[in-house]
């Protein structure tokens, strides 16, 4: 078979299609909301050495995790001669390859042609509850990684194709929910090895020698691709600072040249006794993403794509912590880190709108599904707006930049499948975001719980400094839950962790407007008029920011 | 039995062209097949239906059935030319259309523009009342605020009203008095609820649905009432139908109603015809795959059974998340490729082919309208598989030079030579539609080896085989008028309703008397709905699925439901047959507790049936060579160059075999048989075309 360029791109056009088919498969299969709507969760090829060829993903962060976790089992089992036909390898720990939290489970397979391991099929997914001090084990409370789950450190679970029971039987008595995990586990499992037989079969079609040549091709490729956006692209050094909710200041320079993409976040504070930090793999993840997006959104993304972006990090600070601390909420860290580095490049490279709401609002509520008696955890991420840009106004209701083809959760579903009622799913009426061109609205969404003795808990940042404008624009609105009591008394958080909550008792969360892009002053009357009539507005509002006065 | 003959007609407007396909049974069983094609003529479409049918010579008094197929609902909705539609929600949920589900598909793309929604805020009002998930009512409906709600779209000049409720699924009570009220304050507003389109939760995709259907009520039913009375005044006596997205007809009344469920009715007509086809000539498992100009639409029929689902998107790419429509559509995946898709080269020298298409004007370089593209269709012609002869049927001369000219800039591009460049066009769009049916076979749990392909549409002959090959199938059939068959389709249809409904039922103790109950509830209000459209009770018949998983998963598989009535039995052998079906397609099983998630009940009623009519035979003795035309030499991209015969289509008849390498010229289209193949002609003048082992893959 010969090497020529038509088959080699029909190669790494199957290689896509395989991600893809493990996605989809993965996905149909698992138990848990969180998976299956939410889209938490990646599927990707890598080479024999654990450099990305593929992925699949509904997360874009998600895309280039799984690199990581391969290079880490090659580091503890490669040399050893522990890695074998038919195995299958679980790691759930940051330390050992599993990038982000403990509940976001990572198993890799690695593929042999004949004798030789020529690459690895690997998958990450939420597991809804590995242990821990809470149900769902995440909590903002946590100080160690042991309060937080079970640790896979990358260990076997199948040796050469065989289960090992043992190990199954320990997982699964460390969860609150066994039933889920034994369904997502083998959800992962299965599309593994879907992805290794398609693999194979490539394989036996082109000849292993083609297949790997396809594969270098691919990383050439990609790298190409950056390389090429990189020319387009403003070049100097770009640095901001910004004050967090918590009075922390963070800071970040980006050196952009013709061939590099700089990012350093050295001067940053230490690692926190909680579990709002990151590991270094996690930050990687971001600086990743936020390269892609400027240089190539469009075009797949390989090992060779990352090439030109160098990251610095300062061990034992927030984004590079160190062995054993908690890491539950890494994902409020690294999306702080993804909008810094958005805001610091933002005034340079136009297809950056304004500030989004830019926190994963993640709300866990629990308790006892009051018709069917069964236990019952809702982990979600919300929806909110999106910031302005020149010539667009914000997207409504939208997850997160670090999240993709995320799904919420129907009303309807929700209240059949947890036994709450959702008394609303409204956009947020809070004014905001104003501008030439506006941000768009976050929710408003009521659960009333039904069951006493129920508990929620959540951890949202963009609660006190809301969603940043650009020239010149007004900044967003902040995110945050409130908690209406049956008597009508209310608080207000960002933060909590395993709160109390009762039958009638609603919990209310509010996500943020974007941020507006240019002056107020500017925006066209039509479009003012259209907002108002919508309701976007109210009149009040619309004299005070965008000086609007009735025709006679 | 009356001795009158049976006329059949099926008449499909699209964007260009009007087709139509006849078929007479004689009293004595001989068949009259015709086929005629017009322009289409908008505004005034049934024009172009009047006019295909006298060019078909169709006596239009003598017609017992007309299948219609139009594409006025699809296109009202991507040219946003519908109605302006008002939506009425259950308080606290009318910004439901708007939030939508708030994902972006295009997820390192920062300046994603999210989808708009079809009824703008000001046009969405609430009414108070809550259902629960279990139908009971748990807020009672308050009506107070509607009059004021119409008032106000009175004076903004609302012509269509949707209305979507939380929990109408289970219990469509409030949803059918807001109907009830509307209708005695407005009579002529055209409304339409969600229950009655669709019965099953989501609430943002149900609301969505109801909104597109009112959005193309008023417009699908202009149309038909146009087509209706035109034939009217021709007099036409007999039963008119409209093709829907499930491969079924349905009958004028419920189509001008509920038009949404028109909208992917132009594939459905395909599927059902292969479908149809396979059944005739004992093959029962079938990829059908339909290669058009633009696109290729494929689909997997297992047991006779196109599989019908209710997850529909339109305007969904990978870069737009597009608008859920909740109709029940044949299950198909489409891609950008076609025969006039076009090939490009990025700026880092890699070959594309499609999305993008030549279309019909300029078209490809080779018709010579001043096409300059090097599309899918000039690489064929250069690679010698189209005879410039006798392109598009001989009624034009290829412009091979054109042709060359387009492949050669591809080429350069390249760095190759130009019969390079056409291979790899060719190599390209094969494996795109190589991918497109793995998505339905493949990724679905089917292994294609299993199956048998029938290609059809102006390019299905030309690629077929080597996409056979290249899954391993064994047999490639392409029926005999491959370029109308989608036609043929609407003639071979049922009148066909498929019903979801979403319950929730755990799989114990008296589950099968509640399963017992909601089939029989079902199935009463299809019979009298059918019989207050003059169907009767004899006629209809039903295919119970059930929606199974595992308890909390999402996704379900459709068990078939054993006949009723149920017994407590029933649930185990439901679970069995899911705990099979789940493992085929997912590879494993789980000892985890199993639940039905809602039902999918097929309900058809039969409008008469006949049976496809054999070919004449050529006098004994005469094999291939009669249909012989000449010999050429014909690249086949990776098998390289062969001398190759030619037959022609038209002279080809029942009993002929020969082998490959060859090349089949019909007036609608040329098949490429590969070196190696088998090919053979049956009673109904189809082509089977076997592949031996080695050419497969």
């Amino acid at each position: 078979m010969d090497k020529d360029p038509i088959t080699l791109e029909i190669i790494q056009n199957s290689l896509r299609s395989i991600s893809d088919e493990m996605f989809a498969a993965m996905r149909k299969t698992a138990m848990s909301a969180i998976i299956y709507e939410v889209l938490d969760m990646g599927t990707a090829i890598t080479t024999a050495e654990g450099e990305l060829a593929s992925s699949g993903a509904g997360i874009p962060a998600f895309s280039a995790m799984l690199d990581k976790s391969v290079r880490r089992i090659i580091e503890l089992h490669g040399a050893s001669g522990a890695i074998e036909r038919g195995d299958i390898f679980i790691t759930n720990d940051p330390f050992y390859g599993g990038v982000t939290h403990l509940n976001d489970v990572v198993l890799a397979m690695p593929v042999f042609s004949g004798e030789k391991l020529i690459a690895w099929t690997v998958n990450i997914a939420h597991w809804n509850d590995v242990g821990g001090m809470v149900p769902g084990s995440m909590s903002t409370e946590a100080k160690e990684l042991f309060q937080e789950g079970l640790r896979l450190p990358g260990v076997k679970l199948i040796s050469k194709g065989v289960v090992i029971e043992p190990v199954v039987k320990i997982i699964e008595a460390n969860s609150r929910l066994p039933d889920f995990l034994v369904g997502d586990m083998w959800a992962g499992i299965s599309a593994a090895r879907l992805g290794e037989r398609r693999i194979l079969d490539l394989i036996q079609k082109y000849g292993q020698d083609v297949f790997e040549s396809a594969i270098t091709d691919y990383m050439t490729f990609g790298e190409q691709v950056s390389l090429a956006a990189l020319k387009n692209l403003p070049k100097g050094r770009f640095q901001h600072s910004e004050t967090q909710d918590d009075g922390v200041v963070n800071n970040v320079t980006i050196e952009i040249t013709d061939t590099e993409f700089i990012v350093d976040l050295r001067d940053n504070p230490d690692q926190q006794g909680g579990s709002v930090n990151s590991s270094r793999d996690g930050v990687m993840v971001m600086a990743q993403q936020i390269f892609k997006s400027v240089t190539d959104p469009y075009t797949t993304c390989n090992g060779g794509t990352f090439r030109p972006l160098k990251l610095l990090t300062r061990a034992g600070s927030v984004f590079d912590a160190a062995e054993p601390c908690a890491q539950g909420f890494y994902f409020e860290v690294i999306i702080r880190v993804f909008d810094l580095m958005w805001r610091c490049l933002a005034p340079h490279v136009p297809q950056l709108p304004s500030g989004h709401f830019a926190s994963i609002c993640a709300t866990i509520i629990g308790g006892c599904h009051p018709d069917t008696g069964r236990w019952y955890t809702i982990v979600e991420p919300e929806l909110g707006g999106w910031g302005a840009a020149d010539g667009m106004d914000g997207n409504t209701a939208v997850f997160s930049g670090i999240h993709g083809d995320t799904y919420n959760c129907p009303a309807e579903i929700s209240e059949a499948r947890y036994g709450v009622y959702v008394d609303r799913m409204e956009l947020n009426p809070e004014s905001g975001g104003e501008g030439e061109w506006r941000g768009g609205r976050g929710i408003r969404m009521d659960y009333r719980i039904r069951s006493n003795e129920s508990f929620l808990t959540c951890g949202y940042t963009r609660s006190k400094y809301a969603p940043w404008p650009s020239n010149g624009g007004r900044e967003g609105t902040p995110n945050y839950i409130e908690v209406i009591r049956k008597t009508g008394e209310k608080e207000k958080f960002s933060s909590v962790t395993g709160l109390v909550v009762d039958e009638d008792d609603v919990i209310r969360v509010i996500t943020g407007a974007g941020g507006g892009f240019g002056e107020p002053e500017k925006r066209s009357p039509e479009l003012i008029q259209e907002d108002l009539q919508n309701g976007y507005l109210t009149l009040e509002r619309a004299r005070e920011v965008y000086g609007y006065q009735i025709d006679a | 039995m009356s001795i009158q003959p049976i006329i059949r007609v099926a008449t499909d407007v699209g964007g260009t062209f009007t087709d139509m396909a006849f078929i007479e049974v004689g009293s004595d069983g001989t068949q009259i097949v015709r086929t005629a094609k017009t322009d289409t003529t908008p505004p005034n479409f049934e024009q172009g239906v009047l006019n295909v049918l006298e060019r078909g010579r169709v006596e239009i008094t003598e017609v017992g059935f007309l299948a219609h197929g139009t594409t006025v609902v699809i296109n009202a909705l991507t040219e946003r030319k519908g109605a302006k539609t008002g939506l009425i929600t259950t308080e606290g949920f009318r910004d439901s259309l708007e939030i939508a589900r708030g994902n972006r598909p295009d997820f390192f793309n920062l300046h994603y523009q999210k989808p708009a929604p079809f009824v703008p805020r000001y046009l969405r009002r609430e009414l108070p009342g809550r259902i629960t998930y279990r139908g009971e009512e748990r807020i009672p409906l308050d009506l107070s605020g509607l009059s004021a709600i119409l008032d106000d779209f009175k004076e903004q000049n609302v012509e269509a009203i949707a209305i979507c409720l939380l929990h109408s699924y289970a219990n469509t009570r409030h949803e059918e008095e807001v109907i009830a009220a509307i209708k005695k304050y407005w009579l002529d507003v055209s409304v339409v609820a969600s229950h009655q389109i669709n019965r099953e939760w989501r609430e943002y995709e149900r609301t969505n649905t109801a909104v597109l259907s009112a959005y193309v009520q008023p417009i699908a039913e202009q149309y038909l009432s146009g087509l209706e009375s035109a034939m009217d005044r021709k007099g036409f006596m007999g039963n008119l139908y409209v093709m829907q997205s499930n491969c079924g007809v349905d009958n004028l009344s419920r189509s001008k109603r509920i038009p949404i469920t028109m909208v992917e009715s132009g594939p459905a007509s395909g599927v059902l015809a292969a479908a149809e086809l396979g059944k005739a000539i004992g093959e029962p498992n079938i990829l059908a795959l339909d290669i058009g100009g633009t696109t290729a639409k494929c689909s997997l029929i297992e047991n006779s059974e196109v599989k019908i689902v209710s997850d529909y998107w339109i305007e969904r790419t990978p870069s737009n998340a597009g608008y859920p429509v909740m109709v029940p559509v044949v299950d198909i995946v489409e891609i950008g490729n076609g025969g006039g898709s076009i090939a490009w080269v990025d700026e880092f020298e890699k070959l594309h082919v499609g999305p993008k298409s030549a279309g019909a004007l300029p078209g490809p370089a080779a018709y010579g309208k001043g096409g300059v593209e090097a599309t899918t269709t000039d690489a064929n012609l250069l690679l010698g598989r189209i005879n410039p002869e006798y392109f598009c049927g001989g009624e034009i001369q290829a412009d091979v030079k054109a042709s060359t000219d387009a492949v050669s800039r591809v080429a350069s591009q390249l760095g190759i030579d130009m019969i390079e460049a056409a291979r790899g066009i060719v190599r390209i769009a094969n494996n795109n539609m190589t991918n497109a049916l793995k998505l339905v076979s493949l990724n679905r749990g089917y292994d294609p080896r299993d199956f048998t392909l029938v290609a059809f549409g102006g390019g299905g002959g030309m690629h077929g085989v080597a996409l056979a090959a290249e899954l391993g199938v064994k047999k490639v059939i392409i029926p005999n008028g491959a370029a109308v068959f989608s036609a043929w389709g609407m003639i071979m249809s049922d009148l066909r309703r498929d019903i979801f409904v979403t319950q929730l039922l755990d799989l114990q103790n008296d589950a099968w008397r509640i399963l017992d109950e909601l089939l029989l509830q079902v199935e009463d209000q299809a019979i009298a709905q059918f019989a207050s459209e003059g169907v009767s009770n004899d006629r209809v018949s039903f295919r119970h699925l059930a929606k199974m998983r595992y308890q909390n998963q999402e996704h379900s598989v459709e068990v078939e439901v054993p006949r009723r009535p149920l017994s407590k039995s029933s649930l185990s052998d439901l679970e069995i047959r899911f705990h099979e079906i789940y493992e085929r397609e997912y590879t494993y099983r789980l000892q985890s507790p199993v639940e039905i998630v809602g039902i999918h009940v097929v309900v058809t009623a039969d409008i008469g049936r006949f049976e496809l009519s054999k070919v004449k035979v050529a006098d004994a003795g005469c094999g291939p060579e009669t249909a012989h035309k000449e010999i050429r030499d014909v690249d086949f991209a990776q098998e390289g160059v062969h001398s190759t015969s030619i037959y022609d289509g038209a002279l080809l008849s029942p009993g002929m075999e020969f082998e490959g390498p060859a090349v089949i010229e019909d007036s609608g289209a040329t098949t490429v048989i590969h070196p190696g193949n088998k090919a053979s002609v049956d009673v109904f003048g189809n082509i089977h075309i076997v592949l031996t082992e080695d050419s497969n893959g």
